[in-house]
């Protein structure tokens, strides 16, 4: 009979689940209340707060309450009032004096909720981060301890929790702690995050971006690979100042290949003379394996003047590599060749150059035409508007 | 005689217990840690603890099409109505005998182009390449000699130019945010070669612009059952797999891979009929053999919504290439099995659809063959039998509701109590009647599978409704 105690437990399980089903169901339906609920305590509680500070003539004689400090902190530290907190930022007009004073007060309690949270599971934690960078509050306090908790919670093991710690880190603006971020980024053994995301956070800081490319640059070799590649490609994004370290790189062999491609898309955007030559070189390597060189030259060199490009262009236009001849072909046009006088400077020998130019030849006009009918269709939209027949 | 009888039904019956533990293990397993990991994503979702929308990895999104021409104008213009900017679409005609060319050329104003095609993947030669630029992505459509539906996608492989692509079935629509949503394993960890999403049976939802604005329990009793078993035998287990990087398949319908891996892989297998399966089992084979450092993903708000079979001849045979698909596959990849260098994938993922998908019909049948040779000779406590039996029913109906209403609680889906009732009472049946049909019909899928290679599954369709 020891068989029907396992088929009890079975049902047991079954029941439990059941239970479960419900009670969660109830709780759904009254999260939405509860969140509006404590929104409102906190507006009363903020408001009551803002309007003594109003009150005075100069805006600034009265402080926060400190009975009202102590009670944020008592509150804030309940994720799900952040929360609700996090909705009443929304709501204040961070344009009028009374609110910067409010906020600027509040600095203790972001301090004390800095070092709760990071002690917090990291998905509270990676909130709380993103907290800080959602409402800059670096406009109206100085971070400097709040940014030595984030920065730590670089350490963590998740990956929402570094991600909001890096945007809230280049949303405080300061280079030496953004270096130290990277840097602890680098350590990472586990997923390696795409390198996109790290050059978007990038893009998102606040502070002097010359101050952090110059120091970028002076502690590149401090990051890993994957940091370096998105490093490089925020540079290009940023500053066409870095022609020369970009050569360096480009020069170097032993470099990474996907450093020496992003080095070859920069100088695709920020043409300069001396690296011509080498792109030259990188295009007419008809060695396979560096095929991607080749193509990636051939787009970086539309921006470069000469015959001799626009010959080197024209062979790249016979290679196997599909890629290379696309890219090649876009170059020519940009180089003001049409598609025609590349077919005839051709010749009609080259099956490969002849079908991939009358194939751009024809993708061109079709976007031409695509946009002539969407401007003729811009065109006719008001007018249709106007008409009261097609009403 | 009557010794040996007992002894063998002794054996039958040890063996049947440790089944029927693992399985009703796995299943409370899958289930659990499928719905907690849904509330989970759901809490992570309200505390920002997820990318922004503002990255785009450029996709080019491939559909092959065989005799599509009622749904393939829906399918496209759901793909264009994508929230996303960094795409393409690319449609294969693989030879239909239909309008499915036609239609497009005329919804969408094709041209033909004449356009050089780089062949990294063998495959059937293409007859015409049409494009036009008139949308907000460009759209390409190739006319090929028919060759099934791998041989169709390897052509969409070498017809793309973005390095991940996403394979997608013509009779689907792909939600608003779904190739955002797919996308983010990638930029979380650059050594994701591929994201399965998640299928849903679009049968009863009202979608408008890729946004589903009503949702109904399917009014096809059929079509009722599969949501549910969707969600429990999918859903759950997909994202239990997913913990351990064990996925060993990623849905035609709906998956994102990446193009130099696939291709260095060899692209589809066109000599099997499951070639979804067999590319995520190619792709652990490739990675591991190479030792390449590799996440295969699967990710459950990145939604697809599919049309299911509403008739029982349609389910069938869908079930039957499922069944044909499974077994080339896993008979393919057979060195997996028991292969330390294969970990979790082989010890758990490869031996679960070993024994609870590929052999589980077989298995039943010797059950029910067994219980009906105890009956004979009377060596069956048949109340015991029944209660066993009823409670395995409501045990598996309660895993699915579980999984089911895990899925609409965390999607924010309102359902109808005639919707309630309809998903309580299905279960039973499901669980009870459906899944024995359907083990009948893989039984059956074995006889005489290899006249169907190469050939494409025709279900009858129905316009999908898009408002």
């Amino acid at each position: 009979m020891g068989a029907e105690y396992l088929l009890y437990g079975y049902g047991l399980v079954c029941l439990s689940m059941l239970g479960f089903n419900l009670l969660y169901s109830f709780h759904l339906r009254s999260d939405d209340r509860r969140l509006r609920a404590r929104t409102a305590i906190l507006r009363r509680q903020v408001g009551s707060q803002l309007r003594r500070i109003e009150e005075t003539p100069d805006g600034t004689s009265h402080p926060v309450q400190t009975r009202h400090l102590t009670w944020m902190r008592r509150r804030l530290s309940r994720v799900n009032c952040l929360l609700a907190f996090d909705q009443l930022m929304d709501e204040l007009d961070e344009r009028e004096i009374a609110c910067q004073i409010y906020i600027k007060q509040l600095q203790p309690v972001f301090l004390y909720l800095a070092t709760v949270y990071w002690k917090r599971e990291n998905m509270q934690a990676a909130y709380f981060c993103h907290f800080l960078a959602r409402h800059k509050l670096r406009r109206h306090m100085e971070m400097d301890q709040v940014q030595q908790v984030v920065l730590s919670c670089l350490e963590k093991d998740s990956l929402y929790c570094k991600i909001n710690a890096l945007k809230a880190l280049c949303s405080f603006g300061s280079p030496s702690v953004l270096i130290d971020a990277l840097e602890e980024l680098s350590k990472g053994q586990g997923s390696q995050l795409h390198e996109k995301v790290i050059t978007e956070a990038l893009l998102n800081y606040t502070g002097d971006i010359k101050a952090l490319i110059e120091r970028l640059w002076s502690q590149l070799e401090r990051f890993s690979l994957q940091i370096q590649r998105a490093v490089l490609d925020y540079i290009r994004f940023q500053s066409g100042a870095c022609c020369g370290r970009m050569l360096e790189i480009l020069q170097n062999p032993r470099r990474d290949k996907e450093l020496r491609l992003a080095a070859i898309r920069y100088f695709g955007r920020y043409p300069y003379p001396p690296a011509r030559k080498l792109l030259l070189d990188f295009l007419s390597d008809n060695d396979p394996i560096r095929w991607e060189f080749a193509s990636i030259s051939a787009f970086a060199l539309a921006r470069y003047d000469g015959r001799d490009v626009v010959n080197a262009l024209l062979r790249a236009m016979s290679s196997a590599n599909w890629y290379i001849r696309s890219n090649a072909a876009a170059s020519l046009e940009a180089h003001g060749l049409t598609y025609e006088e590349m077919l005839q400077v051709l010749g009609g020998d080259d099956r490969f150059a002849r079908e991939m130019l009358a194939y751009r030849l024809k993708a061109k006009r079709l976007e031409e035409e695509a946009f002539v009918a969407a401007a003729r269709a811009e065109e006719e939209s008001p007018r249709r508007e106007e008409d009261p027949v097609s009403v | 005689m009557r010794d040996f009888i007992q002894f063998f039904l002794l054996c039958v019956e040890g063996f049947f217990i440790l089944y029927m533990i693992l399985y009703s293990s796995f299943l409370f397993l899958s289930v659990t840690v499928g719905s907690s990991d849904l509330y989970a994503a759901k809490r992570r979702n309200l505390l920002k603890n997820e990318l922004a929308n503002d990255y785009y990895v450029p996709v080019s999104i491939l559909v092959p099409a065989h005799n599509e021409e009622i749904t393939i104008e829906a399918t496209v213009r759901s793909l264009l109505a994508l929230d996303y900017k960094l795409y393409e679409i690319v449609v294969v005609d693989d030879g239909s005998t239909d309008n499915t060319t036609q239609v497009l050329r005329d919804t969408f104003q094709m041209w033909r182009i004449e356009r050089p095609i780089q062949r990294r993947i063998p495959c059937q030669p293409e007859e015409e390449v049409y494009e036009t630029r008139a949308y907000k992505v460009p759209i390409t459509l190739v006319r090929k000699k028919n060759g099934g539906k791998a041989d169709a996608l390897n052509m969409g492989i070498n017809v793309s130019s973005y390095p991940y692509f996403l394979c997608m079935d013509a009779d689907s629509v792909l939600q608003y945010d779904s190739l955002e949503k797919i996308v983010r394993p990638v930029l979380e960890d650059s050594s994701t070669v591929a994201v399965g999403g998640t299928v849903r049976p679009c049968n009863g939802a009202e979608i408008e612009n890729g946004r589903v604005i009503r949702y109904r329990m399917p009014g096809n009793l059929l079509a009722c059952m599969q949501v549910l078993e969707y969600d429990r035998s999918f859903l759950a287990s997909r994202i239990l797999f997913d913990r351990f990087n064990g996925n060993i398949i990623i849905s035609g319908a709906f998956g994102l891979f990446l193009k130099s891996v696939v291709i260095a892989a060899g692209g589809y297998d066109n000599t099997t009929m499951g070639e979804d399966m067999e590319l995520a089992v190619k792709l652990h084979v490739y990675c591991r053999e190479n030792g390449r450092r590799y996440r295969i993903r699967y990710v459950t708000d990145a939604v697809c919504w599919t049309q299911v079979p509403e008739r029982i001849g349609d389910l069938c045979r869908q079930r039957r290439r499922w069944h044909i698909g499974l077994f080339q596959s896993m008979t393919k990849y057979k060195n997996i099995l028991a292969n330390p260098k294969y970990g979790a994938v082989s010890f758990i993922s490869y031996f679960y659809f070993l024994l609870y998908e590929l052999l589980s019909p077989y298995i039943e049948v010797f059950g029910l063959l067994a219980t009906l040779l105890a009956f004979a000779v009377d060596l069956i406590n048949v109340p015991f039998m029944l209660l066993f039996f009823g409670i395995y029913v409501v045990y598996t109906a309660i895993m699915s509701l579980t999984a089911f209403f895990a899925r609409i609680h965390t999607i924010d889906l309102k359902l109808y109590p005639s919707d309630l009732l309809k998903a309580v009472g299905l279960c039973v049946v499901e669980v009870s009647c459906l899944r024995f049909v359907m083990a009948w019909v893989r039984i059956t899928a074995l006889f005489g599978y290899r006249k169907k290679n190469r050939t494409w599954g025709h279900i009858e369709r129905q316009k999908i409704v898009i408002k």
